[in-house]
Protein backbone atom coordinates (compact mmCIF):
# COMPACT_ATOMS: atom_id res chain seq x y z
CA UNK A 1 0.00 0.00 0.00
CA UNK A 2 2.95 2.15 1.09
CA UNK A 3 5.30 1.98 -1.86
CA UNK A 4 8.52 4.09 -1.34
CA UNK A 5 8.07 7.53 -3.00
CA UNK A 6 10.15 9.35 -4.85
CA UNK A 7 9.96 12.93 -5.58
CA UNK A 8 8.71 12.86 -9.02
CA UNK A 9 5.60 10.46 -8.07
CA UNK A 10 5.11 12.79 -4.73
CA UNK A 11 5.11 16.00 -6.37
CA UNK A 12 3.19 15.09 -9.43
CA UNK A 13 0.67 13.20 -7.27
CA UNK A 14 0.49 15.91 -5.61
CA UNK A 15 -0.12 18.59 -8.07
CA UNK A 16 -2.33 16.50 -10.22
CA UNK A 17 -4.40 14.49 -7.46
CA UNK A 18 -4.31 16.12 -3.94
CA UNK A 19 -4.21 19.58 -5.19
CA UNK A 20 -7.30 19.59 -7.55
CA UNK A 21 -9.38 16.95 -5.35
CA UNK A 22 -8.56 19.83 -2.64
CA UNK A 23 -9.61 22.59 -4.25
CA UNK A 24 -13.14 21.03 -5.56
CA UNK A 25 -13.63 19.73 -2.30
CA UNK A 26 -12.55 22.18 0.06
CA UNK A 27 -14.73 24.72 -2.83
CA UNK A 28 -18.23 22.63 -3.11
CA UNK A 29 -18.11 22.58 0.54
CA UNK A 30 -17.13 26.53 0.65
CA UNK A 31 -19.72 27.08 -1.52
CA UNK A 32 -22.15 25.00 0.65
CA UNK A 33 -22.05 26.71 3.60
CA UNK A 34 -22.15 30.14 1.59
CA UNK A 35 -25.29 29.72 0.62
CA UNK A 36 -26.21 27.88 3.94
CA UNK A 37 -25.06 30.48 6.43
CA UNK A 38 -27.01 33.36 5.79
CA UNK A 39 -30.75 30.88 5.04
CA UNK A 40 -30.19 29.52 8.43
CA UNK A 41 -34.44 29.78 9.04
CA UNK A 42 -34.23 27.90 6.03
CA UNK A 43 -31.64 25.01 6.37
CA UNK A 44 -33.42 24.03 9.27
CA UNK A 45 -36.59 23.86 7.78
CA UNK A 46 -34.84 21.78 5.27
CA UNK A 47 -33.55 19.72 8.01
CA UNK A 48 -36.85 19.16 9.78
CA UNK A 49 -38.19 18.15 6.17
CA UNK A 50 -35.95 15.29 6.19
CA UNK A 51 -37.93 13.41 8.79
CA UNK A 52 -34.71 11.96 10.36
CA UNK A 53 -35.38 13.83 13.89
CA UNK A 54 -38.76 13.79 15.16
CA UNK A 55 -39.78 18.13 15.60
CA UNK A 56 -42.03 17.45 18.38
CA UNK A 57 -39.19 15.90 20.67
CA UNK A 58 -35.91 17.26 18.70
CA UNK A 59 -36.71 20.69 17.40
CA UNK A 60 -33.07 21.98 19.29
CA UNK A 61 -31.48 19.33 18.03
CA UNK A 62 -32.52 20.61 14.88
CA UNK A 63 -31.68 24.12 15.32
CA UNK A 64 -28.36 23.29 16.44
CA UNK A 65 -27.56 20.85 13.27
CA UNK A 66 -29.07 23.94 11.31
CA UNK A 67 -26.53 26.46 12.53
CA UNK A 68 -23.26 24.18 13.40
CA UNK A 69 -23.53 21.93 9.54
CA UNK A 70 -22.79 25.15 7.71
CA UNK A 71 -19.87 26.55 10.05
CA UNK A 72 -18.26 23.10 9.95
CA UNK A 73 -18.91 22.61 5.74
CA UNK A 74 -16.65 26.41 6.01
CA UNK A 75 -13.96 25.59 8.44
CA UNK A 76 -13.68 21.96 6.82
CA UNK A 77 -13.64 23.37 3.52
CA UNK A 78 -11.16 26.18 4.11
CA UNK A 79 -9.06 23.70 6.39
CA UNK A 80 -8.92 21.17 3.11
CA UNK A 81 -8.86 24.23 0.59
CA UNK A 82 -5.35 25.28 2.35
CA UNK A 83 -4.25 21.84 3.27
CA UNK A 84 -3.78 22.67 6.78
CA UNK A 85 -5.12 19.71 9.00
CA UNK A 86 -6.12 18.29 5.17
CA UNK A 87 -6.76 14.94 6.83
CA UNK A 88 -9.06 15.79 9.45
CA UNK A 89 -10.99 18.02 7.26
CA UNK A 90 -11.17 15.42 4.18
CA UNK A 91 -12.12 12.92 7.32
CA UNK A 92 -14.63 15.17 8.72
CA UNK A 93 -16.11 15.72 4.87
CA UNK A 94 -16.76 12.64 4.04
CA UNK A 95 -18.25 11.57 7.82
CA UNK A 96 -21.00 14.50 6.92
CA UNK A 97 -21.40 13.19 3.31
CA UNK A 98 -22.37 9.78 4.61
CA UNK A 99 -24.77 11.18 7.24
CA UNK A 100 -25.90 12.86 4.17
CA UNK A 101 -26.83 9.95 2.27
CA UNK A 102 -28.13 8.51 5.31
CA UNK A 103 -30.34 11.54 5.30
CA UNK A 104 -31.62 11.27 1.54
CA UNK A 105 -32.24 7.43 1.78
CA UNK A 106 -34.34 8.21 4.52
CA UNK A 107 -36.59 10.70 2.78
CA UNK A 108 -36.46 8.12 -0.83
CA UNK A 109 -37.13 5.08 1.34
CA UNK A 110 -39.91 7.43 2.97
CA UNK A 111 -41.72 8.81 0.33
CA UNK A 112 -41.24 12.11 1.74
CA UNK A 113 -41.53 15.35 -0.48
CA UNK A 114 -38.37 17.23 0.90
CA UNK A 115 -35.85 19.84 -0.27
CA UNK A 116 -32.45 19.08 -0.07
CA UNK A 117 -31.06 22.37 0.22
CA UNK A 118 -27.64 20.91 -0.31
CA UNK A 119 -26.15 23.65 -1.51
CA UNK A 120 -28.77 26.23 0.19
CA UNK A 121 -31.12 27.63 -2.88
CA UNK A 122 -28.40 26.59 -5.80
CA UNK A 123 -28.62 23.53 -7.38
CA UNK A 124 -25.60 21.81 -8.55
CA UNK A 125 -26.05 18.57 -10.95
CA UNK A 126 -29.20 17.67 -9.10
CA UNK A 127 -32.46 19.62 -8.92
CA UNK A 128 -33.98 21.12 -5.68
CA UNK A 129 -36.23 18.19 -4.68
CA UNK A 130 -34.69 14.74 -3.05
CA UNK A 131 -34.00 11.82 -5.31
CA UNK A 132 -31.39 9.55 -6.53
CA UNK A 133 -29.33 11.96 -7.72
CA UNK A 134 -28.10 13.73 -5.13
CA UNK A 135 -27.07 10.05 -3.16
CA UNK A 136 -24.99 9.84 -6.58
CA UNK A 137 -23.25 12.88 -6.53
CA UNK A 138 -22.56 12.52 -2.85
CA UNK A 139 -21.45 8.86 -3.56
CA UNK A 140 -18.83 10.74 -5.98
CA UNK A 141 -17.93 13.12 -4.01
CA UNK A 142 -16.91 10.28 -0.98
CA UNK A 143 -14.48 9.36 -3.50
CA UNK A 144 -11.79 12.11 -2.89
CA UNK A 145 -12.95 12.55 0.30
CA UNK A 146 -11.55 9.03 1.06
CA UNK A 147 -8.41 9.59 -1.11
CA UNK A 148 -7.60 12.29 0.74
CA UNK A 149 -7.84 10.92 3.87
CA UNK A 150 -5.74 7.95 2.93
CA UNK A 151 -2.81 10.02 1.15
CA UNK A 152 -3.05 12.94 2.97
CA UNK A 153 -3.30 16.93 1.46
CA UNK A 154 0.20 16.15 -0.35
CA UNK A 155 3.29 18.44 -0.68
CA UNK A 156 1.37 21.56 -2.24
CA UNK A 157 -0.32 22.38 1.38
CA UNK A 158 0.50 23.97 4.46
CA UNK A 159 0.27 20.93 6.27
CA UNK A 160 3.34 20.01 4.28
CA UNK A 161 5.26 23.52 4.90
CA UNK A 162 4.20 23.77 8.25
CA UNK A 163 5.32 20.46 9.10
CA UNK A 164 9.66 21.67 8.96
CA UNK A 165 11.64 19.56 12.04
CA UNK A 166 8.29 17.33 12.58
CA UNK A 167 8.13 16.02 9.19
CA UNK A 168 5.50 14.19 7.71
CA UNK A 169 5.52 10.58 6.86
CA UNK A 170 5.93 11.55 3.06
CA UNK A 171 8.60 13.91 3.83
CA UNK A 172 10.73 11.81 5.82
CA UNK A 173 9.97 8.94 2.71
CA UNK A 174 11.19 11.62 0.41
CA UNK A 175 14.32 12.66 2.31
CA UNK A 176 15.59 9.27 3.20
CA UNK A 177 15.68 7.98 -0.14
CA UNK A 178 17.34 11.25 -1.38
CA UNK A 179 20.35 10.09 1.09
CA UNK A 180 19.99 6.36 -0.06
CA UNK A 181 18.93 5.24 3.78
CA UNK A 182 16.46 2.37 3.77
CA UNK A 183 13.11 3.75 4.37
CA UNK A 184 10.42 2.03 6.89
CA UNK A 185 7.36 2.12 5.88
CA UNK A 186 5.12 0.87 8.07
CA UNK A 187 2.35 3.15 8.62
CA UNK A 188 1.74 2.86 11.99
CA UNK A 189 4.70 4.49 12.51
CA UNK A 190 4.06 7.63 10.75
CA UNK B 1 0.17 8.04 15.59
CA UNK B 2 -1.29 9.52 12.32
CA UNK B 3 -4.72 8.52 13.26
CA UNK B 4 -4.64 10.17 16.71
CA UNK B 5 -3.04 13.52 14.84
CA UNK B 6 -5.99 13.15 12.37
CA UNK B 7 -8.97 12.30 14.80
CA UNK B 8 -8.30 15.55 17.01
CA UNK B 9 -7.92 17.93 14.07
CA UNK B 10 -11.51 16.52 13.63
CA UNK B 11 -12.79 17.42 16.56
CA UNK B 12 -10.81 20.55 16.82
CA UNK B 13 -13.04 21.23 13.48
CA UNK B 14 -15.90 20.80 14.83
CA UNK B 15 -14.98 22.60 18.24
CA UNK B 16 -14.81 25.57 15.96
CA UNK B 17 -17.80 24.93 14.20
CA UNK B 18 -19.39 24.88 17.66
CA UNK B 19 -18.19 28.53 18.41
CA UNK B 20 -18.51 30.35 15.24
CA UNK B 21 -22.62 28.39 15.24
CA UNK B 22 -23.27 29.74 18.52
CA UNK B 23 -21.71 33.37 17.88
CA UNK B 24 -23.71 33.24 14.78
CA UNK B 25 -26.85 32.16 16.60
CA UNK B 26 -26.14 35.04 19.00
CA UNK B 27 -26.18 38.05 16.55
CA UNK B 28 -29.21 36.39 14.20
CA UNK B 29 -32.56 35.72 14.25
CA UNK B 30 -33.61 32.78 16.18
CA UNK B 31 -34.58 29.66 14.17
CA UNK B 32 -38.35 29.07 14.74
CA UNK B 33 -39.36 25.33 13.02
CA UNK B 34 -42.80 24.97 15.31
CA UNK B 35 -46.18 24.71 13.69
CA UNK B 36 -47.48 27.73 12.41
CA UNK B 37 -50.71 29.06 13.90
CA UNK B 38 -53.23 28.00 11.26
CA UNK B 39 -56.92 28.31 11.13
CA UNK B 40 -59.22 25.55 9.33
CA UNK B 41 -62.42 25.86 7.71
CA UNK B 42 -64.04 28.11 5.56
CA UNK B 43 -66.32 29.76 8.10
CA UNK B 44 -65.29 33.87 8.29
CA UNK B 45 -62.93 35.25 6.12
CA UNK B 46 -61.23 38.72 4.96
CA UNK B 47 -61.16 38.55 1.64
CA UNK B 48 -58.79 40.63 -0.39
CA UNK B 49 -61.11 43.75 -0.51
CA UNK B 50 -62.87 44.03 2.78
CA UNK B 51 -64.03 47.44 2.16
CA UNK B 52 -66.09 46.50 -0.58
CA UNK B 53 -64.88 48.50 -2.84
CA UNK B 54 -63.03 47.25 -6.30
CA UNK B 55 -61.11 44.46 -5.69
CA UNK B 56 -57.36 45.01 -6.74
CA UNK B 57 -57.17 43.83 -10.07
CA UNK B 58 -54.02 40.95 -10.35
CA UNK B 59 -53.62 40.40 -14.10
CA UNK B 60 -51.79 37.83 -15.08
CA UNK B 61 -49.52 38.73 -17.59
CA UNK B 62 -49.78 35.45 -20.16
CA UNK B 63 -52.83 33.85 -21.62
CA UNK B 64 -54.70 32.18 -18.71
CA UNK B 65 -56.09 28.84 -18.29
CA UNK B 66 -59.13 29.23 -16.72
CA UNK B 67 -62.07 26.99 -15.87
CA UNK B 68 -64.32 29.00 -13.74
CA UNK B 69 -66.44 26.39 -12.42
CA UNK B 70 -69.95 27.57 -11.77
CA UNK B 71 -71.00 25.49 -8.18
CA UNK B 72 -73.66 22.90 -10.46
CA UNK B 73 -70.75 21.97 -12.00
CA UNK B 74 -68.16 20.77 -9.37
CA UNK B 75 -66.49 17.82 -9.61
CA UNK B 76 -67.98 14.14 -7.06
CA UNK B 77 -67.83 14.52 -3.67
CA UNK B 78 -65.24 12.11 -3.17
CA UNK B 79 -62.52 14.96 -4.75
CA UNK B 80 -63.94 17.78 -2.74
CA UNK B 81 -64.19 16.10 0.21
CA UNK B 82 -61.21 13.99 0.42
CA UNK B 83 -59.39 13.20 3.41
CA UNK B 84 -56.85 15.52 4.38
CA UNK B 85 -54.67 16.06 7.29
CA UNK B 86 -56.33 17.40 10.25
CA UNK B 87 -56.23 21.07 10.50
CA UNK B 88 -55.98 21.66 6.81
CA UNK B 89 -58.52 22.49 4.02
CA UNK B 90 -60.23 20.04 1.80
CA UNK B 91 -60.68 20.83 -1.53
CA UNK B 92 -64.00 22.38 -1.33
CA UNK B 93 -62.91 24.41 1.55
CA UNK B 94 -60.58 26.08 -0.68
CA UNK B 95 -62.69 25.87 -3.32
CA UNK B 96 -64.96 27.66 -1.17
CA UNK B 97 -62.76 30.39 -0.24
CA UNK B 98 -61.10 30.86 -3.46
CA UNK B 99 -64.89 31.77 -4.77
CA UNK B 100 -64.26 34.37 -1.50
CA UNK B 101 -61.85 36.22 -3.23
CA UNK B 102 -59.49 35.42 -0.40
CA UNK B 103 -55.05 35.66 -0.84
CA UNK B 104 -53.73 32.39 -2.57
CA UNK B 105 -50.28 31.83 -2.23
CA UNK B 106 -48.17 28.86 -4.01
CA UNK B 107 -45.34 27.46 -1.88
CA UNK B 108 -43.68 24.79 -4.38
CA UNK B 109 -41.21 25.30 -6.43
CA UNK B 110 -40.51 28.32 -9.01
CA UNK B 111 -40.74 26.09 -12.16
CA UNK B 112 -43.92 24.25 -11.08
CA UNK B 113 -45.51 27.89 -10.40
CA UNK B 114 -44.40 29.14 -13.32
CA UNK B 115 -45.88 26.16 -15.22
CA UNK B 116 -49.68 26.34 -13.64
CA UNK B 117 -50.66 27.82 -10.54
CA UNK B 118 -53.95 28.31 -8.85
CA UNK B 119 -55.44 31.87 -10.58
CA UNK B 120 -54.23 34.88 -8.55
CA UNK B 121 -51.55 33.41 -6.45
CA UNK B 122 -48.23 34.49 -5.63
CA UNK B 123 -45.83 32.74 -5.63
CA UNK B 124 -44.18 32.49 -2.29
CA UNK B 125 -41.68 29.72 -0.88
CA UNK B 126 -39.90 30.31 2.10
CA UNK B 127 -36.42 30.07 0.69
CA UNK B 128 -37.69 33.34 -0.98
CA UNK B 129 -37.24 34.97 2.11
CA UNK B 130 -33.22 34.57 2.14
CA UNK B 131 -32.95 34.19 -1.41
CA UNK B 132 -34.56 37.19 -2.43
CA UNK B 133 -36.09 39.13 0.46
CA UNK B 134 -37.09 42.12 -1.85
CA UNK B 135 -39.60 40.16 -3.87
CA UNK B 136 -40.79 38.14 -0.69
CA UNK B 137 -41.67 41.46 1.25
CA UNK B 138 -43.01 42.80 -2.19
CA UNK B 139 -45.53 39.75 -1.69
CA UNK B 140 -46.05 40.48 1.96
CA UNK B 141 -46.63 43.97 1.79
CA UNK B 142 -49.37 43.18 -0.85
CA UNK B 143 -51.88 41.53 1.46
CA UNK B 144 -52.72 43.19 4.31
CA UNK B 145 -51.90 41.36 7.62
CA UNK B 146 -55.66 40.59 8.96
CA UNK B 147 -56.21 38.88 5.02
CA UNK B 148 -57.35 35.58 5.24
CA UNK B 149 -54.39 33.94 3.48
CA UNK B 150 -54.92 30.22 1.68
CA UNK B 151 -51.14 28.55 1.35
CA UNK B 152 -50.65 25.46 -0.82
CA UNK B 153 -48.04 23.35 -2.09
CA UNK B 154 -47.74 19.58 -3.57
CA UNK B 155 -50.40 18.61 -0.95
CA UNK B 156 -50.43 16.12 1.64
CA UNK B 157 -47.85 16.55 4.30
CA UNK B 158 -45.33 18.89 2.03
CA UNK B 159 -43.50 20.94 4.72
CA UNK B 160 -43.20 24.11 2.37
CA UNK B 161 -46.77 25.52 2.96
CA UNK B 162 -46.20 25.31 6.66
CA UNK B 163 -42.89 26.90 6.27
CA UNK B 164 -44.44 29.79 4.44
CA UNK B 165 -47.38 30.39 6.91
CA UNK B 166 -44.40 30.26 9.82
CA UNK B 167 -43.10 33.06 8.03
CA UNK B 168 -46.10 34.83 7.47
CA UNK B 169 -47.24 34.29 10.75
CA UNK B 170 -44.07 35.59 11.89
CA UNK B 171 -45.11 38.89 9.66
CA UNK B 172 -48.10 39.43 11.53
CA UNK B 173 -50.66 37.63 9.55
CA UNK B 174 -53.28 36.12 12.07
CA UNK B 175 -55.87 33.88 9.14
CA UNK B 176 -53.45 31.56 7.63
CA UNK B 177 -54.88 28.71 6.26
CA UNK B 178 -53.21 25.50 4.40
CA UNK B 179 -54.55 23.32 2.03
CA UNK B 180 -54.92 19.90 2.61
CA UNK B 181 -54.52 18.75 -1.01
CA UNK B 182 -52.39 19.97 -3.62
CA UNK B 183 -51.86 21.89 -7.09
CA UNK B 184 -52.42 18.53 -8.69
CA UNK B 185 -55.93 18.16 -6.90
CA UNK B 186 -57.14 21.51 -8.09
CA UNK B 187 -56.33 20.71 -11.59
CA UNK B 188 -58.23 17.24 -11.53
CA UNK B 189 -61.05 19.55 -9.97
CA UNK B 190 -60.86 21.81 -12.91
CA UNK B 191 -60.56 24.77 -10.83
CA UNK B 192 -58.84 28.37 -12.58
CA UNK B 193 -55.64 28.39 -12.83
CA UNK B 194 -53.35 30.48 -14.48
CA UNK B 195 -49.58 30.12 -16.07
CA UNK B 196 -46.62 32.59 -16.17
CA UNK B 197 -46.24 35.00 -13.20
CA UNK B 198 -48.30 37.23 -11.52
CA UNK B 199 -46.85 40.87 -11.04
Amino acid sequence: MNKPLTPLTSHTESALLQLPLRLLLGGLMMYAAYNKIPAIQSFAEAIKGFGVLDVESHSELIIIAAFVIPWFELIAGLLLLIGLRGRSAALGIGLLLIMFIAGLLNVIFGDIDADCSCFGDANIVCGSSVGWCQVIRNLILLIPAGYLVWRGPGRLSLDHILSGSNQSPDTHAYQAQSSGSVVDQDPSRA
Amino acid sequence: MRLIHTFTGLLTIIGAAFLFATAHALITDPVNIDPPPTNTGDGSVTPRDPGGNEPDVIESPVPVTTNDTPDSDLPDDALLDAPVPEGMLTLRESHSLFMQDVYFIDARHEHEYEEGHIQYAFWLPSTLFDTDSDRAYGVVDSMPPDATVVIYCVGGECDSSKNTARRLASHGFTDLRIMGVGYAEWVEAGFPISEGVEP
